[in-house]
């Protein structure tokens, strides 16, 4: 038991950003991290129609090996109807997840720590587009102290890529909303290159730099229509996000636009405590762009590397980062295929290995030592593939060991064959984050890095 | 480990003072607090008057980037505004112990006494009891965790993410700062576009 709660105390306070943080390797510095065992992964699941419920879910996972629930469904809480599920992100203490509905502009607010094993409905946010003054597409919900940070990806007024920023209370209340900047508005910011179309997608922040780093994907009409229809659609095909743009994270202003052509989606930023960059991704074009601030103090932006052949569309989708930054997961939809960069040059990514993980690849999400990497399948509901060639493996939930050399798959979960839907984002839970004990835990092993 | 921002230099030019919003967060909520003469108040009548920096605290924290790192940004925010003219006067600080047991009024303020100057309106204040004291932090979503051993006995250490709140002449939270983001340059700026409203 005291040992138990020396993790926790660990855990609660390892709330300090620069060094070395790892899905753990992916969310906001402010938080606390697991760097143990994880006791629970918390997915958040798009509703089917014909399967189960067909409702979004939040469902829950046992992946403690010393569980007798190892590998298995614990629990799934229904959110009454769909809503587009997508993204989700914990609050700066832990206590609360944040899941939101990119078609709804619902967020459900879930309770994880008053028992972690079965998450409860704390709060469902449904006026959010009237309170943002018109935001459409809450994606990532990022932790700042005391807050939420939610990017939209659309509008109410055109259903277009122009969209915003929302900050609420951890408790639920809406504190304030800013615009992208855009050619008709930079609001004070530099446009540095051909772009300011303001367009957003996700959001990091450098904390010890001042810096909020936003990227850019498309708005509902794109994200809401049938994949090979929008494909065709000439028009529909121009309107995405061609921009990173970098903000004075405490004034909350954008400073400069940098162009990243091809829709840039997921953000990692590095841990280390004098790295000042970060990385993502563009999904029509292929490439790992580095955002980085140079010797002058400006911050820009470049190619480094391909990912794949671009010509065969490969879709990058998301990205991890290890906890030492030299490495990075990048997962690519197209071609369902995960595949290993050393970044430990970050101007210079090469690649270190491939494989194929599965049909419509989406979500990556590591431990702490980067000995467990989780995968799901699940992109948008009218872009995921409807499984014509193998039923058995479109909508899954896996779990790999890797050893610097290899991934060993170790379980997998069909989210069709269950009853569940198609699963998306993963986070993590330990019942140590509350001073609450786990059945069969190795608490030894929550020690500090 | 890694030392908190807050005992650096500042790595970044804050934005300039009154540049920039600072959205209310909520009010700052009440509750029965004693001073370290032991007497009996509100923490109200502490809150309203002047702009106000709060920190949740316990004088036997022992992580160096929890407690200790707020009371030593309090410091920094101490000196700073003392010379200032423009906010000296202005601005209160306040330390809240949520430690009932241990930091009793005197020994909180043995504690107090060994940072705050005597011209400065730095107040260090705890409560009664636990009973006294929950409601206070749950209104400020402050999460603490008390250790105990497998007896059940306290140990007298607590886990809990640090969190400094400013606090407006309306008694509205306007910012909330934790380990990796509490530097007294930053405090200081934002009291400043506090004061400048």
């Amino acid at each position: 038991m005291i040992q138990m709660l020396r993790a926790a105390l660990v855990l609660l306070m390892a709330v300090i950003a620069p060094a070395a943080l790892a899905d753990e390797t992916c969310m906001s510095p402010y938080m606390a991290k697991i760097v143990g065992q994880e006791d629970y992964v918390y997915i958040w699941t798009l509703g089917m129609e014909g399967v189960g419920d067909g409702e979004d879910k939040l469902v829950t996972v046992d992946v403690n090996p010393e569980s007798e629930n190892y590998g298995q469904v614990v629990h799934s809480l229904s959110v009454g109807g769909r809503n587009e599920a997508h993204h989700s992100g914990l609050t700066d203490d832990r206590r609360y997840l944040w899941a939101s509905g990119l078609d709804t502009s619902k967020i459900f607010i879930f309770d994880i720590h008053t028992d972690p094993a079965q998450p409860r409905i704390h709060r469902e946010i449904d006026d959010f587009v009237a309170k943002t003054g018109g935001i459409v597409g809450p994606h990532t919900n990022y932790a700042l102290p005391g807050r939420m940070l939610i990017t939209g990806l659309s509008n109410n007024r055109d259903h277009g890529g122009r969209t915003g920023m929302a900050e609420y209370t951890n408790d639920g209340d809406f504190i304030t909303s800013v615009w992208m900047p855009t050619d008709d508005n930079l609001q004070g910011a530099v446009k540095s290159g051909n772009y300011a179309d303001g367009y957003g997608y996700d959001a990091r922040a450098l904390p010890r730099r001042n810096v909020l780093v936003t990227s850019s994907f498309t708005g509902w009409n794109n994200y809401m229509m049938n994949l090979g229809k929008m494909m065709s659609d000439p028009e529909a095909m121009k309107r995405f996000g061609n921009t990173v743009v970098i903000w004075d994270l405490h004034a909350r202003t954008p400073k400069k636009v940098l162009d990243v052509p091809g829709a840039p989606l997921e953000l990692r930023c590095a841990w280390g405590s004098r790295s000042n960059y970060c990385f993502t991704t563009t999904a029509l074009t292929s490439k790992i762009w580095l955002i980085y601030e140079d010797d002058a103090g400006e911050w820009q932006a470049k190619a480094v590397a391909d990912i794949g052949d671009a010509s065969k569309i490969p879709l990058p989708v998301d990205i991890s980062i290890s906890a030492d930054d030299n490495h990075l997961w990048v997962n690519t939809w197209n071609d369902g295929n995960v595949r290993l960069f050393d970044i430990s040059d970050p101007h210079a990514p090469e690649q270190v290995f491939e494989e194929r993980i599965g049909e419509q690849i989406n979500m990556v999400s590591q431990s702490w030592d980067g000995e467990r990497v989780y995968f799901t399948s699940s992109l948008l509901a009218n872009w995921d593939k409807t499984g014509s060639n193998d039923d058995s493996d479109v909508q899954y939930f896996k779990l790999f060991k890797w050893d610097g050399e290899k991934l060993t798959p170790d379980f997998s979960l069909d989210f069709v064959a269950m009853g569940l839907g198609s699963p998306h984002q993963m986070r993590f839970g330990a019942h140590a984050l509350y001073g609450k004990p786990a059945a069969k835990v190795d608490h030894d092993s929550m020690a500090a890095r | 480990m890694v030392l908190a921002p807050g005992y650096e230099e500042l790595e970044f030019e804050p934005p300039v003072a009154g540049s920039y919003l600072l959205p209310p967060m909520g009010a700052a909520a009440d509750g029965s607090v004693l001073d370290t003469a032991g007497v009996q108040g509100r923490l109200h009548d502490y809150l309203g008057d002047k702009a106000t920096v709060l920190s949740f605290i316990f004088t036997t924290c022992s992580d160096v980037n929890g407690c200790p790192l707020a009371t030593y940004v309090m410091s920094g925010v101490q000196t700073a505004v003392l010379d200032d003219p423009a906010l000296d006067g202005k601005v209160r600080l306040l330390s809240f112990s949520f430690d009932p047991e241990k930091d009793t009024p005197s020994a909180l303020g043995q504690y107090g006494d060994q940072f705050r100057s005597a011209d400065f309106d730095w107040q260090f204040l705890t409560t009664h009891s636990e009973q006294e004291l929950r409601p206070i932090l749950d209104a400020y979503d402050q999460w603490v965790i008390r250790d105990y051993d497998e007896a059940g006995q306290y140990l007298g250490t607590m886990s809990h993410v640090l969190r400094v709140y400013l606090i407006d002449q309306d008694r509205q939270i306007r910012n909330i700062y934790s380990t990796s983001f509490l530097h007294a340059d930053t405090v200081v700026n934002d009291l400043r576009t506090l004061l400048a409203e």
